[in-house]
């Protein structure tokens, strides 16, 4: 079975929950008491698809201003980035929004993004609407859930799915089962984000 | 901690989990290394990192230290001062990176050193660390910047590390100094805090490194390691840059390339590494002289070479008196320099290398006659070697030949030093065979061995009795070189190599007798012995046998021997009076 190596980022405000999306993903745990994260933490997990085992290598990026010129380090040959906001801080959202910019701009063409509203377990404190999230991910082609690391909601469901969305190898049989090229991608797909 | 955890989850990633492999370190450390500290997993790697500027009124300055409480006397920090700058104006502009290699100037230990020196035994001798030296890894900036007011923008990202793995960090500074420059402060504290999330070094383990955004794979060399089988990590899978590098070595520097100037003396330079006999090069900047030099060194692998070595050297350097002086005859070690000042000031050196400008690879400069050392004028001498020595083997005209085709049929880089590493190994194994086979012959028979009396001595090294042995079982079955070889050992058995080379013969072959004694002790029916003995002399048996347990840590003995003993012991102690099993049961306890 062909392994593939797939450098995946998350990136977002500070305090959404980036590092506890990585811990229920990686280790099914969750710590309330987390601290903030210094440069980016860095973790792995591979995991089936179809034919294909995915490592992904994740990059937990820091959310905090002073880290954010670090960032291009971290999306730059990333096959997906995840961007996370907090349900209940309409102003998450926003720095969401610059993200999505500044990766049209300066990320590697073809990266897969998803979008994860985190902290979906605390409905009653929502100030961002879930329609309004999704409209906005289907308007740029960007995978879209509703999370909840505390809970366990959708954490699996958002890498399986970007997994279906990156290019499988088979479609390029010069470079399958000898390595990838992550810029390698056939150009019928029209689910990312440029 | 909880990335190593992650790590393990992580199995199916092919290489890093083989069977057999040793288990995650934590494991099977004693007790009190149990605990890790923040900041110890960085400082298995790194001593600190320094940024050194160029401060107008003060000179070249130690402008940050990391982490800060990272401890650097003032000497060594005047040293990383001056040894991380190019030292004439060299016209290094752009982006340079070299190495230099300096004295600690007192002595520190880790919190988990007892762990760090449990990997440091399974290492090759030659990768060992040096307690009394660090290597300070540089990445060196000058460029024009008309806002400051000197107009250039000078300054050095330096790694100080114990670990001379010289390959590893120049690609780690490669790809972080760069951004560094670009972005400062935040950058280094979250590179530092990549570094203390890493694995251990542990030797013989595929690990993996991330540091910003890549993930650098490397497998550090065991002493089990066939020597010149390179275990290379597979890097057939190798995906973009940007997200995992493999490195086929850790330590290995480019030979060919290093050597091309003095192409045609490698053979002779190899003797005199071999020897120990002063050397220096003058290059014309810091990376060709410390790679020049780390190449001399590393030709005479898997023999450590044992003198000091510095790969960059300055006039500022503290141990520049020591070394330049006039008074005694140079001293047995391998300087690199760039500062013309050194034409005179080490004129009296036996042997001097002299490097001129880059030449491109692929260009093999033309026959270099040995030069005289009387022709070597201070300014503008020509490259070549400097001396008045004569080799005492002949010359291998064949690896001259094979490599010179290489050129013509633009073989890569990578090939040409494979060919060439190898040649140097088969010579230096040619050569040390004969020395490790008769000092082999130095053990003791097995039978001489009795538990009941104290382990038998190694017999001594005699110098014309090895002599002799070099008739029927001499470098000759090995190699094909004719030539002095007998001369070439007796200058050899007068060098530090060799002196270093043996001491640390002897001190394995101590421990492997001492294991042996231990394993006879181990099988002979001690409690049988005790109670045919007296009180005292069981009494004494007992305080000999904890002290042997206490020691027998670092023993080459066969698994379960310990136990073994521990159970002779416990025995023992349990056939006494009840008032002396308490007392002897606590002794030796900490």
């Amino acid at each position: 079975m062909a392994l593939r190596e797939l450098k995946v980022c998350l990136l977002g405000d500070t305090g959404v929950g980036k590092s506890s999306i990585v811990w229920r993903f990686v280790e099914d745990s969750f710590d309330p008491n987390i601290n903030p994260t210094i440069g980016a933490s860095f973790m792995t997990k591979t995991v089936q698809y179809q034919n294909e085992l995915h490592k992904f290598l994740i990059w937990d990026t820091a959310g905090q201003e002073r880290f954010r010129a670090l960032a291009p380090m971290y999306y730059r040959g990333s096959a997906a980035a995840i961007i996370v906001y907090d349900i209940t801080k309409e102003e998450t959202f926003s720095t969401l929004k610059n993200w999505v910019k500044e990766l049209r701009q300066h990320g590697p063409p073809n990266i897969v993004v998803a979008i994860a509203g985190n902290k979906c377990d605390l409905n009653d404190a929502r100030e961002v609407m879930e329609k309004d999230a999704k409209d906005y991910a289907d308007s740029i082609h960007a995978v879209f859930v509703e999370t909840s690391a505390k809970n366990a909601i959708n954490i699996n469901e958002l890498f399986i799915e970007i997994s279906r969305r990156i290019p499988s190898t088979d479609t390029n049989p010069s470079t399958s089962g000898k390595g990838f090229k992550l810029r390698r991608q056939p150009s019928a797909t029209k689910r990312s984000c440029c | 901690m909880s990335l190593r955890k992650r790590d393990e989850i992580d199995g199916v990633g092919g290489s890093a989990k083989l069977a057999g492999s040793p288990e995650a370190p934590e494991e099977r450390v004693p007790g009190r290394c149990l605990s890790l500290l923040p900041w110890d997993r960085f400082s298995a790697w790194l001593h600190c990192v320094c940024v050194v500027g160029f401060d107008l009124e003060l000179g070249q300055a130690v402008e940050v230290v990391y982490p800060q409480h990272a401890k650097l006397s003032d000497k060594e920090k005047t040293n990383i001062c001056y040894l991380s700058f190019p030292d004439s104006n060299s016209g290094c502009l752009g982006d340079t990176q070299f190495c230099f290699r300096f004295r600690q100037s007192s002595s520190r230990k880790l919190s988990w050193h007892c762990l760090l020196d449990q990997f440091d035994r399974d290492l090759p001798i030659y990768l060992k660390k040096d307690p009394a030296y660090y290597y300070g890894y540089v990445y060196f900036r000058q460029v024009q910047d008309k806002t400051l007011k000197r107009g250039y923008f000078q300054k050095s990202l330096v790694l100080v590390s114990k670990l001379p793995y010289i390959h590893f960090f120049h690609i780690v500074l490669g790809h972080i100094a760069p951004e560094y420059f670009e972005k400062n402060e935040p950058f280094l504290e979250a590179a530092c805090s990549d570094i203390d999330r890493w694995p251990s070094p542990v030797p013989g383990k595929t690990l993996h490194l991330p540091i910003m955004g890549i993930v650098i794979k490397v497998r550090i060399p065991t002493c089990h390691d066939k020597p010149g089988t390179t275990e290379v990590l597979q890097t057939a899978h190798q995906p973009a840059t940007q997200i995992s590098i493999a490195l086929p070595t850790i330590h290995e520097v480019d030979l060919f390339r290093c050597f091309l100037p003095v192409f045609f003396h490698i053979q002779m330079l190899w003797e005199l590494v071999l020897l120990g006999e002063p050397l220096v090069v003058m290059a014309p900047s810091p990376s060709e002289s410390s790679e020049t030099v780390l190449a001399l060194v590393s030709c005479i692998s898997p023999l450590k070479y044992y003198s000091d070595f510095r790969p960059y050297f300055t006039i500022h350097d503290s141990e520049f008196k020591e070394y330049t002086t006039r008074t005694q005859a140079p001293p047995s070690v391998i300087l690199g320099v760039t500062n013309p000042f050194f034409a005179k000031t080490l004129q009296h050196w036996p042997h001097i290398i002299r490097i001129g400008d880059i030449k491109l690879a692929g260009e093999i400069p033309k026959q270099v006659k040995v030069k005289k050392l009387k022709n070597l004028k201070t300014l503008d001498s020509k490259p070549g070697v400097y001396t008045s020595y004569k080799p005492y083997l002949n010359r291998d005209e064949d690896i001259i030949k094979q490599l010179q085709k290489g050129v013509q049929q633009k073989r890569p880089a990578e090939a040409q030093s494979i060919i060439l590493r190898r040649y140097f190994l088969e010579l230096t194994q040619s050569f040390i065979i004969p020395l490790e086979r008769y000092v082999a012959s130095l053990m003791p028979l097995q039978k001489s061995i009795s538990p009941w009396k104290s382990p038998p001595q190694l017999k001594p090294f005699n110098q014309e009795e090895f002599m002799k042995t070099l008739e029927k079982a001499g470098p000759q079955l090995t190699s094909r070189l004719k030539g002095d070889w007998i001369g070439l050992y007796r200058h050899f058995l007068k060098s530090p190599n060799f002196d270093g080379w043996f001491r640390t013969r002897r001190k394995d072959m101590t421990q492997k007798l001492e294991a042996l004694h231990l394993e006879a002790l181990c099988n002979e029916d001690l409690l049988f012995w005790s109670q045919k003995h007296s009180e005292v002399e069981t009494v004494d048996l007992v305080l000999k046998l904890k002290d042997k347990l206490a020691d027998g840590e670092n023993l080459p003995a066969k698994p379960g021997t310990m136990e073994k003993l521990q159970t002779h012991i416990d025995s023992i102690i349990l056939a006494l009076p009840e008032d002396l099993q308490g007392i002897l049961i606590k002794t030796g306890k900490t």
